[in-house]
């Protein structure tokens, strides 16, 4: 399986979409099933233009998936929330709060991790309302949002004592160790849009494969090896991150 | 990131080792870190085996949730080790965890799904299946 989160599919600054689908039709031809961790499509900050535009090739690209006879998997995020009930197979993708996966008797959890978000668990409708109000500078400027990336990065290296994924509040590490606690030996994160991996305790780990838009990470989960790697069209593959 | 909270911890158990026994009074519910865990009835006949838990999967609910002493008895298959969630623990520990109470609906739910399948097969499979019928619906009249 291979892991992409974090597409916003619809959004003003998604731009890379062209390759999401380039990536989702390499996966398929290897022979991988392909996991959506989260915020695939762009419902809080879409352009509707957009959203008709990648939408349609975006499910083009999971039918592929289904027809090399493997399975497309879409995780509901925060951007995309409305969907949260539906827990069914829509035909080329099955929708989930979460996946448990077992590759070569390891045990994985794919998750969003909205829910281990400190400000969106407390302050729900504020989050929302600034999720909304933020489409507008990313309107007009959407590399902008790499200035607030590069930010939280600058961020976190400041804390004295830093646990868990540059970029990322220390809230993510720590979720991801207390479902480790429940036997899983790897735990998938999206929402951060910081790409990276730790050691948890008992020999677990936390991947992160960040949002695509960003970096072109995703997360490989084969033969109970998780890895993190970076997509390159040029080279029709992975390599470790 | 290796710390446990107060009403948790981690046991570890060798192969065949009892967790707990049938009616003792304990509350913790258990979840599978490594291992497995086979749970048993006592029986006139012998020890029943009921059902066997591996990773991820939890037990001793009832204790925890209804209070009741232990129903069946628990043995380690293997080497095990086990998340313990004591009283004033489960809360909390959904609170920090949230899909740990979906998958714990989603086992029960399963667990009574096997359950009723096994008892729709044992009483069809049953000479006397029109009297069990009989019987378990009369078990179930309100007392007059």
């Amino acid at each position: 399986m291979v892991v992409i989160s974090d597409l916003h599919l619809g959004n003003p600054f998604s731009s890379q979409s062209r390759q999401i689908f380039e990536f989702i039709r390499w996966a398929a031809k290897e022979g991988f099933d392909v996991c959506i961790n989260g915020d695939g499509l762009e419902i809080a900050q879409s352009s509707f233009t957009k959203m008709t535009n990648e939408v349609p090739d975006f499910l083009r690209a999971l039918a592929e998936v289904r027809r090399a006879g493997r399975e497309a998997y879409y995780i509901v995020g925060n951007h995309d929330i409305a969907l949260e009930h539906f827990l069914d197979d829509w035909g080329m993708m099955k929708a989930s709060p979460f996946l448990n996966v077992l590759s070569g008797g390891r045990r994985v959890r794919i998750e969003h991790g909205h829910l281990y978000d400190p400000f969106f668990v407390k302050h729900p409708h504020l989050y929302e309302f600034l999720t909304r109000l933020g489409a507008i500078p990313l309107r007009f400027f959407p590399k902008s949002y790499r200035l607030w990336i590069r930010f939280e990065r600058w961020k976190s290296g400041r804390r004295a004592k830093r646990t868990g994924i540059t970029g990322e509040p220390q809230a993510f590490a720590l979720a991801a160790a207390e479902i480790a606690q429940r036997g899983f030996d790897a735990v998938v994160f999206g929402h951060t849009h910081h790409a990276g991996r730790v050691d948890l305790a008992e020999g677990a780990e936390y991947l992160n494969p960040g949002s695509w838009l960003l970096t072109p990470h995703y997360v490989e989960i084969l033969e109970g090896e998780v890895r993190l790697k970076t997509w390159s069209p040029s080279r029709s593959g992975g390599a470790s991150a | 990131m290796g710390e446990h909270f107060s009403h948790e911890s981690i046991r570890t158990y060798a192969d065949g080792e009892k967790i707990f026994a049938e009616g003792d009074t304990g509350r913790d519910l258990y979840v599978v870190q490594r291992g497995a865990v086979e749970i048993r009835k006592a029986t006139k006949g012998g020890d029943l085996p009921l059902a066997r838990f591996g990773r991820g999967h939890f037990f001793g609910e009832l204790a925890l949730v209804h209070s009741l002493p232990r129903s069946a008895s628990a043995y380690a298959v293997g080497e095990t080790r086990l998340l313990v969630l004591q009283p004033g623990g489960f809360l909390l520990k959904i609170r920090r965890d949230p899909t740990f109470a979906f998958e714990l609906i989603q086992q029960l739910s399963h667990r009574v799904k096997v359950s009723n399948d096994r008892l729709v097969s044992l009483v069809e499979s049953s000479p006397s299946a029109a009297e069990l019928i009989q019987a378990m619906k009369d078990a179930e009249e309100p007392a007059k």
